[in-house]
């Protein structure tokens, strides 16, 4: 039997006197909790799921190719597409390999500006996360409470960069806007509002018995399995690897700034599940919000941009650069020829390996529990096919 | 109400009329103006959700039909009726058609017992709590009808799940009603609500520990029952899509709904019944009429605050999961309403009148209850420092 | 043990939620009916930077083709010629698919005097694509030419302060703050 080009066998077992069969559910890629378009092929006992087969590709875009028509600078809005939950960092790993490629100096301010924007970027992603968490789950108020403080980070961004979700904020060498006047004030304001806030939703939501019940003990996923399947991000340091590019491969200038890496603990059942990956990205907003109070305190004088010519023409070379993106490490890869277009450009994206990932585990959790697995591992469909 | 066609007839109002005939047409009446209360209240339920719900999120919710947004209801309810009404083509055809109106009929029989005041109840049946407990049950058939005749697997998987967590279900409730005859001696409605006082502490809900425990499991396992969250597993919009109803469209939609929020009025109206006293108010005028209206109101507030509450928690909790749901039902829910039975039986034997200093102190822990809550609401408000809007609708 | 445990933790939970979700009936909605019950039109509310619809002011246009160089998908497309005997560049065309368009902002910015900018106007909806097409040029017009010193003249004076003053909100590399 053939489904969208996998081959399933059809395994029956037959046990005497009771005689179950083996039902195959097209979940997706129009299912209200599948984020995105992705479909899963899920093969089902009942509730118990055998296996759930994810099937990509529904929202392919061929960005990779597409840089290869558009040159550095043109290229620069697409990114904004590869993930566009927290686009502010798929815009700095392009920048960051082209400055790379061309051996550009950020100023330092430029930096800041960065930090702060990605930042946000990354509180603004993991609510989205923890939102939808808890709408797959049944609860409908975290996720419009998470939306509305994304809200006026979106507010923030907008003021910075005139947009709302394709920022298009950074350029190679910078960024295309300084802070505006006021901006700092209403940022700081921000960070202090939403703290307090964080411990409200915790409240609310995440340490609900229903809540943890329903995430702890679900997909475990050890550290080792973890690091052989290629998990990134909040989803790796859900498992207790204490993995962060921004500490172990730093950039920018996040060595000056101090901050944790929150890790799982296995706080409400075992090390690595998701309620782990959960927690470790309700921390990390934390977290986040402890580099933006270091960062918008201590912007420094001077230029925000390098000066970089309009036909940007990197000498021949190749390059691979990561950064901490909200979904974990996302490496550009970079080649060029000497023209004003990149020979090749490969994205290597964090939620691609967490979908590879979800057939492993969903062997023998319930069709409920599937929705959690997802939006525990974060999984945004633009990212998986690019 | 049979003495109702009784009176008629011997007044001579339906003169020329067969007896039978009469009393035909006074059933007729009644059912109308029921159905007509019920499609109100359902309507007016749902704009309210939709309020109550937007607020806790934040929101402002539907707002612009109407003042208030208050007929909203209405128009969602005509563009409901003018829709195309899709059968699948691989479905069962017959029994697609029939299942929302078994599911509809199940829910409007309950309406039958409801005593909305000291007469206004169309039948005081002396099995009152058992009917109810009996017809509710065609509203499962109703729903798995609706997930098989679908020929959708996730509406099938919606539909089984509907028919194991209300028959589960049935075991708590069914015990912590039992838990209530206990103490009145009847399962007729009114009986039980004549058996309460109109003050709080004479309430069944403060008379006893046993008692108030079996409340709030009556609670869960109605709101189980009605398919509520947390326990809305046949329609997990995240998990099924829409469950039993993912192939409904159109006016069949609109009933399955209407079922949802008129259930939600049953469940507030038979804990007030059990629990909150009923109509119970003190003896205010002579006049049949008003002291009527009085309890009318009073019955109405008291189960409409039940269905706030309901609505409330939908906008709370996240929803359990299959097994997690029979777990709950069987480990916790029935063993301790056993338990709390036998509890009740002891405290019975010990106590046949009740015992006063219990029902003082039940009811002042419920009044320290209270403010910890409001102090809790407090506390967060001044955490996090928000505007406040007070007028809660607007 | 933990069976008793369970119960506390299911109860005490659900409290505090209430309890949350309780307090949120009197703080005030986030959300705003769009679009009339808000004392100021949408469009003023929005920053400055705000990446709207594109819009061109002509008389300030130096045909230079900076923004159709720069733009990733080629939804500007510009037509001008050089007028032989008076040296002075022509505009036959301007048009600006805003169907194609991803309102990324990288045309205003080589822009030398704003003319090409983003509007906080975001209401584009339309039936056809074809409409969806602005085109700028009607008849064929001489393009801007910039002065030497600052602008004499009363109607282009105004535009180009406009263009400038957006034109500074980009940063450039000799910027020091």
């Amino acid at each position: 039997m053939s489904t969208a080009g996998i081959e399933i066998g059809l395994e029956r077992e037959t046990p005497a006197g009771l005689e179950t069969e083996e039902m195959t559910l097209n979940m997706g890629p129009q299912h209200p909790s599948t984020h995105g378009v992705l479909r899963f092929v899920v093969k089902a006992d009942g509730e118990v799921m055998r296996r759930a087969i994810p099937d990509i590709g529904y929202l392919h875009r061929s960005i990779e190719k597409i840089s290869e028509k558009v040159g550095y600078h043109g290229f620069m809005p697409y990114t904004d597409r590869v993930d566009y939950v927290s686009a502010m960092q798929c815009n700095q790993g392009w920048a960051m390999a082209c400055e790379k490629l061309a051996s550009i100096e950020v100023p330092r301010r430029g930096e800041y500006c960065r930090v702060i924007a990605c930042e946000l970027g990354r509180i603004a992603s993991h609510l989205i996360s923890v939102g939808t968490t808890g709408m797959d789950i049944g609860a409908f108020t975290p996720f419009t409470h998470a939306l509305r403080e994304r809200e006026r980070i979106n507010n923030l961004l907008e003021e910075l960069c005139g947009a709302r979700l394709t920022f298009n904020y950074m350029r190679i060498g910078g960024c295309a806007w300084d802070i505006p006047p006021g901006f700092v004030k209403r940022a700081s304001e921000f960070v202090e509002q939403f703290e307090p806030l964080i411990d409200e939703y915790n409240e609310l939501i995440s340490f609900n018995k229903i809540y943890v019940e329903r995430l702890a003990n679900v997909a475990i996923v050890p550290a080792e399995m973890a690091i052989a399947w290629n998990l990134v991000g909040p989803n790796l340091r859900g498992s207790g690897v204490k993995y962060d590019v921004r500490k172990d491969v730093p950039y920018s200038v996040y060595p000056e700034l101090e901050f944790d890496v929150p890790v799982g603990t296995g706080e409400r059942g075992t090390l690595g599940d998701s309620y782990d990956r959960y927690m470790v990205r309700m921390n990390e907003m934390k977290e986040s919000c402890r580099i933006l109070r270091q960062a918008l305190g201590g912007i420094p004088e001077g230029p925000v941009i390098a000066k970089v010519p309009r036909t940007f023409k990197p000498p021949p070379g190749e390059v691979y650069v990561r950064v901490e993106a909200s979904r974990g490490d996302m490496g550009w890869f970079v080649v060029s020829d000497g023209t004003a277009f990149p020979a090749r450009t490969h994205i290597r994206t964090g939620s691609f390996s967490a979908m590879a990932i979800i057939e492993e585990l969903s062997k023998g959790l319930m069709i409920a529990d599937l929705v959690a697995v997802i939006a525990s591992l974060d999984i945004v469909a633009p990212e998986v096919d690019r | 109400m049979q003495q109702l066609a009784d009176s008629l007839l011997q007044t001579g109002f339906l003169q020329g009329v067969p007896t039978e005939a009469g009393y035909a047409l006074v059933i007729a009446f009644f059912a109308f103006v029921l159905l007509n209360f019920i499609m109100l209240i359902a309507g007016v339920t749902s704009w309210l959700e939709r309020r109550v719900w937007a607020r806790i999120q934040s929101r402002v919710g539907p707002n612009r039909v109407g003042p208030q947004g208050v007929i909203q209801w209405l128009a969602d309810g005509i563009k409901n009726i003018m829709k195309e009404d899709i059968v699948p083509a691989e479905a069962d055809r017959p029994l697609f058609k029939a299942a929302p109106y078994l599911a509809m009929m199940g829910f409007f029989a309950t309406f039958a017992v409801i005593p909305f005041g000291d007469g206004l109840v169309v039948a005081d049946l002396n099995v009152g709590v058992l009917y109810i407990t009996a017809v509710t049950a065609l509203v499962v058939v109703g729903i798995l009808m609706a997930g098989w005749a679908s020929n959708n697997k996730w509406a099938l998987l919606g539909g089984i799940r509907s028919a194991a967590q209300i028959i589960s279900y049935e075991i708590p409730a069914g015990i912590a009603v039992i838990t209530v005859v206990l103490f009145t001696g009847s399962l007729s409605m009114q009986t039980i609500i004549r058996a309460q006082g109109w003050a709080p502490w004479d309430w069944f809900l403060f008379a006893n520990p046993f008692l108030c425990i079996a409340s709030f499991i009556f609670f869960v396992s109605a709101l189980a029952e009605g398919n509520r969250t947390p326990f809305d597993l046949p329609e997990a919009e995240s998990e099924l899509v829409a469950g039993a109803f993912t192939e409904y469209s159109g006016l069949r939609n609109l009933l399955f709904f209407l079922v949802e929020w008129g259930n939600l009025y049953v469940i507030g109206a038979l804990y007030t019944t059990m629990f909150l006293g009923g109509w119970q108010i003190p003896p205010i005028t002579e006049q049949p009429v008003i002291q009527g209206a009085l309890q009318f109101a009073t019955f109405f507030a008291k189960s409409y605050f039940l269905v706030f509450v309901a609505m409330w928690i939908r906008g709370t909790l996240p929803r359990v999961r299959v097994d997690q749901l029979m777990t709950l039902c069987w480990k916790y829910l029935v063993p301790i309403t056993f338990a709390n039975l036998i509890g009740a039986m002891i405290w019975f034997v010990l106590f046949p009148n009740g015992l006063a200093i219990m029902r003082f102190a039940m009811f002042a822990l419920g009044v320290a209850v209270t403010i910890y809550f409001f102090s809790r609401i407090l506390f967060h408000l001044r955490r996090a420092r928000p505007r406040l809007r007070l007028n809660p609708i607007s | 043990m933990g069976y008793f445990n369970n119960i506390r933790e299911t109860i005490r939970t659900i409290f505090e939620g209430m309890a949350i979700t309780a307090s949120h009936l009197v703080r005030e909605p986030y959300t705003v009916q769009y679009p009339d019950r808000i004392d100021l039109p949408i469009q003023d509310t929005l920053p400055f930077r705000y990446r709207g619809l594109l819009d061109v002011d002509l008389e300030i246009c130096t045909g230079c083709l900076a923004c159709e160089r720069a733009c990733p998908i080629d939804c500007i497309v510009i037509e001008a010629e050089k007028n032989k005997q008076t040296k002075e560049m022509i505009l036959r065309r301007f048009d600006i698919d805003l169907a194609k368009c991803m309102y990324c902002g990288l045309c205003s910015e080589p822009c030398p005097t704003g003319s090409i900018h983003h509007t906080p106007e975001f209401e584009g909806a339309d039936y056809s694509l074809e409409s969806m097409v602005r085109r700028f040029v009607k008849a064929p017009i001489p393009a801007y030419k910039p002065t030497k010193g600052p602008e004499t003249d009363p109607e282009i004076a105004p535009l180009l302060t406009r263009g400038l003053r957006y034109l500074d909100e980009f940063a450039s590399p000799g910027d020091s703050k």
